[in-house]
């Protein structure tokens, strides 16, 4: 396959100002158990080649399952026919970068595809049976997954280099219902749970079965619970819900192609100005955020993204100011860095790359443990797992819901409140942040499924966070 | 070797009871920004979906390559599954495939010869026209025009196998005014020559150079006019916490103990019809269950909930043809062939006549569940919100944050354009499935809003 790309790239370089290829070949097993039975067993195997050029300043990309000489080379003619069938366009130059070589595989101690089905579904079962113990709880699931992908990446520049990235988690679901009334929880994170860039440990580390028995006690406790009553409050957030509000917020606001103005058409663009950094405040002195290529066990971590530049950590805003963009070659050209970011990533070989997180982290800040930061709270919510979430196309005005939330009273956690939604304006809501726990506290959450792009990708991503505090927040919103 | 064909080497390759769903894509997308081409995808792959069933167990696998070794890989990796779990659990409710009845073939009426062609230079035709359009009017231009062919090929261990190939097209226009308001038009079609690409330009022009700034409106209920991009969304929406056999199996969905109650004003009539004129015809669902008309909702009353296999089993009755995967999606079966039934009004500005004082919306996005039992619901306005006032659209708003419930929306429609549009957001993730939501333009008497946007 090396020789094949390569051969194609010296074919593209006689026809194109630029081209690049990617073998990709992906594994995906899904299992989940589901009130008492086995609900899904799903083997996904999928491979091909995505060749991308540019040529009379337009962009062409074409994908084929196939892996042979003749694919690849029918793929190359159809994405230079396709870049050739557009309007004309200037394109803009591309930030160098030196050809990437080598290979890289992510850490995992044990290969989850080598576990034996029968193992994995002993785990799912037992940890399920400990969700059905409450009346009322009518839906109970338990997750695994495990993702492998091998790519190889080669351009006309020189680039080749290949990779290895295996990830593995799970996790919990209960449903409750009482008349028109539903609530859930789920363990460790809804949306799919929490995946690493790792191997089977990593699953077998959530302790699915130790967490059941609370996880279904509070599905069924949230019918009973009152209502998150409407007002301005504390908010304290913590887990999947803190990297969420990341993600969507601020994560998604500087990826540099909506700053441009590159994806009005579908995800929208941005309230931050391309010659922002250095000026524009996004929130406190707090608030401090890195997109890491290189955090361990992060879905967002890699050796080379898919245009080969090789990952890395760009600062995205310290002590509250915009620092940086998350960004490809051609925008970060546009606006005259140096290099670029290295967040280029594409899902599988029938997708273009495109401007993505890596692992857009919250620093950890110096207030103590979760504990800690509850006993420094007079009146407030804790929220840490989400259920629902909307943000405008601009990035600006936010509306999430959490599954469940906590009062905070006194410097104690109280009761529980179902149905807790806020909703907020992003620079005003970062502006509120005055404490993020210490680095104690910090820990990756994953979500699973961000989706960008036409044809759409979905992307998974890690953020890496600590609890934070925010104060004056519009709750019962919804 | 056709997608049927692919489908039976499949079968043929798995022990006992088992269906091997196979889809083939050739597709092509077309984006733009800021009048200049951006991206251009081409795409041929095929995708064979093998289910095995054990002891009520279904156990999947998947893979994109068509050779004989790789298909026989499957094979073991869905038989593997599905006996690992026979062997792990009690019995399971799949009642196999065995009873599927004769998949029938398309008909044809879902494909177009000439958009099977895939010619970039029919793509890039239109980009040039709504490039002028909006140069013209000193708008910027946004958008996506994209086209594709694909064929479905099912195949049981039972001897059933059919085939069904479809094209279908799409084009969608934002046009962005140096201030920032934007306008939005968007068309689906079987054909990319049904695409009017300038008229598209121009509907997105006119919303986008409004004059006059934005007027800010409180959070609040509102009378409201929804373009039919916008009521798709809704009924979009109503599928997934609704209409989904499964969640109402499990009891959490929003019918639950609802059907034959009134839940939409009596004006509302929603069905799933897949060979309606003007949506896009399927002929089997990927099960290979024949797809037929399907009341879903009549004169306001709630009367069915759509199924697959696997949520029939649940609910003791037959699958409606609505499976999304073999062997049933995790998330339940859902309908992709929506009606909602045109009403008296003429069009949109009928509708607007009995308004004092409302919002016209032209478009939902970002919408996702809050609460699915509720059909409580939340999504933003986008690229053409007006204040309507004294019966008429009288200024640009500032976009708003819709909160409401589906269900609370229907029940206080109060009328319908005669006229239906084909909606869809052109949203293809994974292996190309074009579906979208035929319905008219909505007025409701009151729909609430939590905060601005945008």
């Amino acid at each position: 396959m090396r020789e094949l790309l390569s051969d194609l790239m010296d074919a593209a370089a006689k026809r194109a100002e630029y081209a690049d290829a990617r073998f990709v070949h992906t594994c995906v097993e899904r299992l989940s158990t589901r009130n008492g039975a086995i609900d899904r067993l799903d083997s996904i195997e999928e491979e091909g080649i995505g060749v991308r050029v540019r040529a009379g300043g337009s962009w062409g990309f074409a994908a084929t399952g196939g892996t042979g000489k003749a694919d690849a080379e029918a793929a190359l003619e159809r994405a230079l026919a396709v870049a050739a069938a557009q309007p004309p366009a200037s394109g803009a130059p591309l930030a160098p970068e030196p050809p990437a070589r080598g290979h890289y595989e992510s850490p995992a101690d044990r290969d989850p595809f080598a576990v034996p089905l029968e193992e994995k579904l002993a785990v799912l079962v037992a940890a399920e049976a400990g969700l059905r113990t409450e009346p009322g709880v009518v839906l109970t699931l338990a997750r695994f997954e495990a993702l492998r992908v091998d790519k190889l990446f080669a351009s006309t520049e020189g680039a080749l280099c290949g990779q290895r990235l295996t990830e593995c988690g799970g996790g919990l679901t209960a449903v409750a219902v009482n008349g028109d009334d539903s609530q859930s929880r789920s363990f460790p994170a809804s949306h799919g749970g929490h995946v690493e860039q790792a191997g089977y440990e990593h699953f077998i580390s959530l302790d699915l079965a130790g967490a059941a028995p609370r996880v279904s006690e509070e599905a069924a406790a949230l019918l009973r619970a009152p209502a998150c009553p409407p007002g301005r409050r504390t908010l304290v957030l913590a887990g999947e819900q803190l990297g969420l509000q990341v993600h969507e917020s601020l994560g998604h606001a500087v990826e540099l192609d909506r700053v441009l103005g590159r994806e009005a058409s579908y995800a929208g663009t941005s309230f931050v100005p391309p010659d922002a950094i250095g000026s524009l405040r996004l929130g406190s002195p707090h608030v401090s955020v890195t997109a890491d290529a290189g955090s361990p066990g992060g879905l967002g971590s890699f050796r080379w993204d898919d245009e080969g530049v090789e990952g890395r950590a760009v600062p995205i805003v310290r002590s509250g100011v915009l620092a940086g963009f998350l960004s490809s070659r051609e925008t970060a050209a546009e606006i005259g860095l140096e290099r670029s970011g290295g967040c280029m990533r594409a899902q599988g070989h029938a997708r273009q790359p495109i401007v993505r997180m890596t692992n857009v982290n919250l620093e950890p800040g110096d207030a103590g443990t979760l504990d800690d930061l509850i006993a420094a709270t007079d009146d407030g919510l804790l929220i840490d797992t989400n259920r629902s979430w909307s943000i405008d196309n601009r990035r600006l005005h936010f509306q999430f819901e959490g599954e469940a939330a906590w009062e905070i009273a006194g410097g104690e956690r109280g009761r529980l409140l179902r149905n807790p939604s806020y909703a907020g304006v992003t620079p005003r809501f970062w502006a509120s942040c005055d404490a993020v726990c210490s680095p104690s506290e910090w820990g990756l959450v994953s979500l699973l499924d961000c989706g960008k792009g036409e044809p759409g990708q979905v992307m998974r991503v890690s953020h890496g966070c600590a609890p934070a505090r925010f104060r004056d927040v519009e709750v019962g919103v919804a | 070797m056709s997608t049927v064909e692919l489908a039976r080497r499949a079968v043929a390759e798995a022990r006992g009871d088992a269906l091997a769903h196979v889809t083939r894509e050739r597709s092509l997308m077309l984006r733009f920004a800021d009048g200049r081409p951006t991206q251009a995808t081409a795409l041929e792959d095929v995708s064979v979906e093998l289910a095995v069933v054990r002891d009520g167990h279904v156990g999947r696998a998947a893979t994109n390559d068509p050779d004989g070794e790789a298909l026989a890989g499957c094979a073991r990796r869905a038989e593997a599954a599905a006996d690992a779990a026979a062997a792990a659990s009690r019995r399971g409710v799949h009642p196999g495939f065995g009873a599927i009845g004769a998949a029938r073939d398309g008909t044809g009426e879902g494909h177009d010869p000439s958009t099977a062609e895939l010619d970039p230079s029919v793509g890039g035709a239109a980009l040039s026209e709504v490039f002028a359009v909006a140069a013209h009017h000193g708008l910027s231009a946004h958008g996506i025009w994209s086209a594709a062919e694909q064929e479905r090929g099912v195949a049981t261990a039972w001897g059933h196998a059919a085939v069904d190939r479809t094209t279908d097209a799409y084009m969608k226009v934002i046009c962005i005014a140096p201030g920032g308001r934007s306008g939005y038009d968007a068309q689906t079609a079987v054909a990319a020559g049904a695409l009017q690409a300038g008229r598209l330009a121009e509907r997105a022009a006119a919303k986008a150079a409004v004059p006059g700034d934005p007027v800010e409106l409180p959070p609040g209920e509102y009378p409201v006019v929804m373009e039919p991009h916008a009521t798709g969304w809704l009924l979009d929406l109503l599928g997934d916490t609704a209409l989904n056999g499964l969640a109402h199996a499990e009891e959490r969905g929003a019918l639950a103990g609802r059907l034959g109650q009134a839940v939409a004003a009596p004006t509302v009539n929603l069905a799933d019809s897949p060979r309606a004129a003007s949506t896009l015809p399927r002929a089997f669902d990927a099960e290979g269950v024949p797809k037929a008309p399907m009341p879903l909702i009549q004169d306001g009353v709630a009367c069915a909930v759509v199924h697959d296999r696997h949520s029939a089993a649940l609910a003791s009755t037959a699958s409606t043809g609505h499976a999304t995967a073999p062997g049933g999606h995790q998330h339940g079966p859902r309908p992709v062939n929506l009606v909602l039934a045109g009403g008296g009004a003429a069009d949109l500005d009928e509708l607007c006549a009995p308004v004092e004082r409302g919002i016209y919306v032209t478009r939902l996005w970002y919408a996702n569940v809050v609460r699915p039992k509720e059909t409580l619901i939340t999504a933003v306005t986008r690229d053409g919100t007006f204040l309507i006032e004294d019966g008429r659209v009288t200024r640009p708003l500032r976009d708003l944050r819709l909160t409401d419930s589906v269900l609370r929306i229907l029940s206080r429609t109060s009328d319908l354009t005669a006229g239906q549009e084909l909606t869809s957001d052109g949203e293809f993730y994974g292996r190309r499935f074009a579906y979208g939501v035929l319905c008219p333009g909505l007025r409701a008497s009151a729909v609430r809003f939590t905060g601005p946007a945008g």
